[in-house]
């Protein structure tokens, strides 16, 4: 990057599955306020705003930004809309940092968000693809083969997802912001029904409605205060084709190279000793073992093992997704940025109740597509 | 303003814009423009670093339609990649972004989309705040039509002014072999159609259509090795505006105008009057007009050259059409536009809109010469 940049504020809303008291606009301006108040900044602080969503099938509103603008503070502003499939909240995150790390900006506000309450998930995310049968099973019927293929190729025992599934929701009890914050136990999430072999229904996220946004500033805004800041080390967004023999979707390389990438610019070059803290992208339990992989935090078949040894759990060597993840609250859109937020609260050392002790390094990726995008940042407490 | 990366458009193709294209779908028409445009460059894709594409899933008529497109830009292995639901120019001002930050050297901008599988004036309805104006059944006519209405209120403008407006354009398209309407007509022919929407005739609504477009961006360095004649980008800036109708002054665009005044300040060029083309995505002859006011010009400018190919009045391809206006530019300032030169072309305007009633604009200013040393 041509320049330091950093998170000066995080705000988001509190999920749920319909936030019936607020309109689209009144979601999203939830996070921004909350956003902009712990920057210490105003709306017209704000040199430009980067936003991103899932599919606009979600709620029905092509291009809502366009009827956002208003509500956004971003009249007569540069405005960008980012849509990267699941992906989309980390690679808008990302977008803004560049927008900085440019120096053509100093300020941008970066928002993400989903109010699935308004439409029908499962509809919006059952692509109609040319010459190929509609599943109309939404993601988890799209993504259940890959998992399969992953137990398969691992020798997973079977009480994983439940471990992985019944730990976040422990974490999100420690969340006020989550949207599923009742405890659950290994043996409630085994006793669930399969929706999708190998997924349980507790082991799936929810559909939810939520927003984030963040502050992305200079160097000079950073050290500004009011709050200590996180320092964006290095981010990448890669994304790779659908149909190309020999892809590997259970262990994608798009996703390696990212990690990768994101690594090298920070100069971190043991991931499992150096970053205290994952946020990543789970939106079946089932995942989590597989990112670790992918990720570079072990090697491939090791690990459904860190679950087992109990070591990504909150109070362990790398808590993953101490926020609850996105097991525990998806609006979809905002789920990435969710991640990347929550990583950069871990190293600000504010992260309330579901603070990691020491944390210097901090992860945060979410996915999409068919396991083809990838978004990724690794923030810092240090500049 | 500080010394900036200089940037330049290298490479350009699209598929000429028809009204339906029977037989490909919106993945098969962009991929022989893509590469196209690298062969143009006499580059492979391996030798760029990023790609960002612009489209919507609203257009596309199912979610996540911009996937498909991976394949087709050459994502193996994987590629730094950025997609946005917007106007495929906008994917050129943030890769200009992102070589500005020093991430990036080179990168592919590409759009597509397939406007005839629907109803573009029912789904750009969809667009309005769904509480208080997509209800009231607006379309993207009605919207223009009440921005004319306006505009000729506040400013006189006739009929006439709009069909000799109207005019103008196709008598330029009917230069350009690769848009939709290629027929010249008179302005006495197009003020003699029927009223789609008053004040707007048939005659002065752009002909949806689809297309597919590659634009290659190089960094100074690498961008004399592509291109025999890189076109510089000088100056660009981009503005939104509050939706809601009724709360801003629609007879004129107060982003627009805006941006292109940033914009040719980062250029350090007074004035439009003092380039040689601008190319517009204003998609009525009213807007057009009230994109000329926003640049401080006349409605029959002295000087530029508005439109050469024809613009969105010969050729709409929805969210293609910014684009398009940016290669077009290109070929202008790099001897490539053939038929509908301009001749000695040496610096060009560049304006992409989306959303109602000129909502959101971009400008580049493109040059023949390097703007920072």
């Amino acid at each position: 990057m041509k320049r330091p940049v950093a998170v000066v504020g995080v705000g988001q809303t509190h999920h749920g599955s319909r936030r019936a008291d607020l309109s689209i606009p009144g979601l999203v301006r939830e996070a921004v306020d909350r956003a902009l108040a712990d920057a210490g900044l105003e709306h017209k602080d704000i040199d430009a705003v980067v936003i991103g969503k899932a599919p606009d099938q979600l709620e029905g509103v092509m291009q809502p930004e366009q009827f956002l603008a208003g509500a956004l503070g971003a009249h007569l502003k540069p405005l960008v809309r980012v849509h990267t499939a699941g992906s989309v909240g980390a690679s808008t995150a990302l977008t803004a940092v560049t927008h900085v790390a440019s120096g053509l900006f100093d300020r941008v506000l970066t928002v993400a968000w989903e109010k699935q309450s308004e439409g029908n998930a499962m509809w919006a995310l059952s692509p109609n693809m040319p010459f190929t049968p509609p599943l109309v099973a939404g993601a988890g019927g799209f993504f259940a083969p890959y998992c399969r293929a992953w137990i398969t190729r691992t020798g997973c025992p079977p009480h994983i997802g439940p471990v992985v599934a019944a730990n976040a929701r422990d974490n999100a009890t420690r969340n006020e912001y989550a949207h599923l914050r009742e405890p659950m136990t290994v043996d409630d999430v085994m006793q669930s029904p399969v929706l999708w072999d190998p997924i349980r229904y507790l082991e799936t996220c929810p559909s939810s409605d939520g927003a984030v946004a963040m502050i992305i500033a200079n160097e000079e805004q950073a050290k500004k205060g009011p709050r200590r800041p996180a320092w964006v080390k290095s981010g990448a967004s890669y994304a790779e084709a659908m149909w190309v023999p020999g892809r590997d979707q259970v262990n994608p390389r798009a996703g390696r190279m990212c990690a990768q990438a994101v690594y090298d610019k920070a100069g971190i070059k043991n991931p499992w000793k150096e970053i205290q803290t994952a946020e990543m992208y789970v939106p079946f339990a089932w995942f989590e073992p597989m990112w670790l992989e992918n990720l570079g935090f072990c090697d491939v078949g090791e690990g459904w093992k860190i679950v087992d040894r109990g070591e990504q759990k909150f109070g362990a060597h790398l808590p993953v997704n101490p926020s609850g993840g996105v097991l525990c609250t998806n609006p979809i859109g905002a789920s990435g940025m969710l991640r990347l937020g929550e990583a950069a609260l871990q190293v600000m050392g504010r992260a309330g109740e579901h603070q990691v002790g020491g944390v210097k390094n901090a992860l945060g990726h979410a996915y999409g597509g068919g396991a083809q995008y990838f978004a990724m940042w690794l923030v810092s407490n240090e500049l | 303003m500080s010394v900036l990366r200089n940037i330049a458009v290298v490479g350009f193709s699209h598929a000429p814009i028809v009204a339906r294209d029977e037989h490909r779908m919106a993945t098969e028409t962009l991929y022989p423009e893509v590469r196209r445009a690298l062969a143009e460059c006499r580059v492979e894709r391996d030798a760029i670093d990023y790609q960002i594409a612009g489209s919507t899933d609203y257009m596309d008529g199912r979610p996540f339609g911009f996937v498909a497109a991976l394949d087709v830009m050459g994502s193996w292995p994987a590629r730094q990649d950025l997609h946005l639901e917007m106007d495929a120019a906008f994917g050129a001002y943030y890769a200009w972004i992102k070589m500005q930050a020093g991430e990036i050297d080179t990168a592919i901008v590409c759009g597509y989309g397939k406007t005839s599988e629907g109803e573009p004036e029912r789904v750009l309805n969809l667009s309005l705040d769904p509480y208080y104006q997509a209800p009231l059944g607006l379309t993207p006519t009605a919207t223009a039509a009440l921005q004319a209405s306006a505009y000729m209120a506040r400013t006189g403008a006739t009929d006439g002014d709009l069909a000799a407006v109207a005019a103008r354009n196709r008598t330029a398209g009917a230069r350009n072999p690769a848009t939709q309407v290629r027929e010249a007509a008179s302005a006495e022919q197009l003020a003699a159609t029927p009223w789609a929407v008053e004040p707007l005739r048939r005659g002065y609504l752009p002909p949806i259509g689809e297309s597919g477009a590659c634009l290659v961006l190089a960094a100074e360095g690498k961008a004399e090795k592509m291109c025999d004649r890189p076109a510089w980008i000088q100056g660009v800036d981009q503005r939104i505006e509050l939706q809601t109708l009724g709360a801003r002054d629609i007879s004129r665009s107060a982003g627009a105008g805006l941006a292109a005044k940033k914009a040719l300040a980062m250029a350090g060029v007074a004035g439009a009057a003092q380039v040689d083309v601008i190319e517009t995505s204003a998609s009525t002859p009213a807007e057009e007009l009230i994109v000329l006011e926003e640049l401080g010009l006349d409605r029959n400018p002295e000087g530029p050259a508005i439109n050469p190919s024809g613009g969105p009045l010969c050729g709409h391809p929805l969210l293609v059409t910014g684009l398009i206006r940016l290669g077009e530019a290109f070929r202008q300032l790099s001897g490539r536009a053939a038929t509908h030169a301009v001749p000695n072309a040496r610096r060009a305007i560049v304006h992409a809109t989306q959303g109602h009633c000129l909502q959101q604009n971009l400008f580049f200013v493109l040059g023949g010469e390097r703007r920072w040393t």
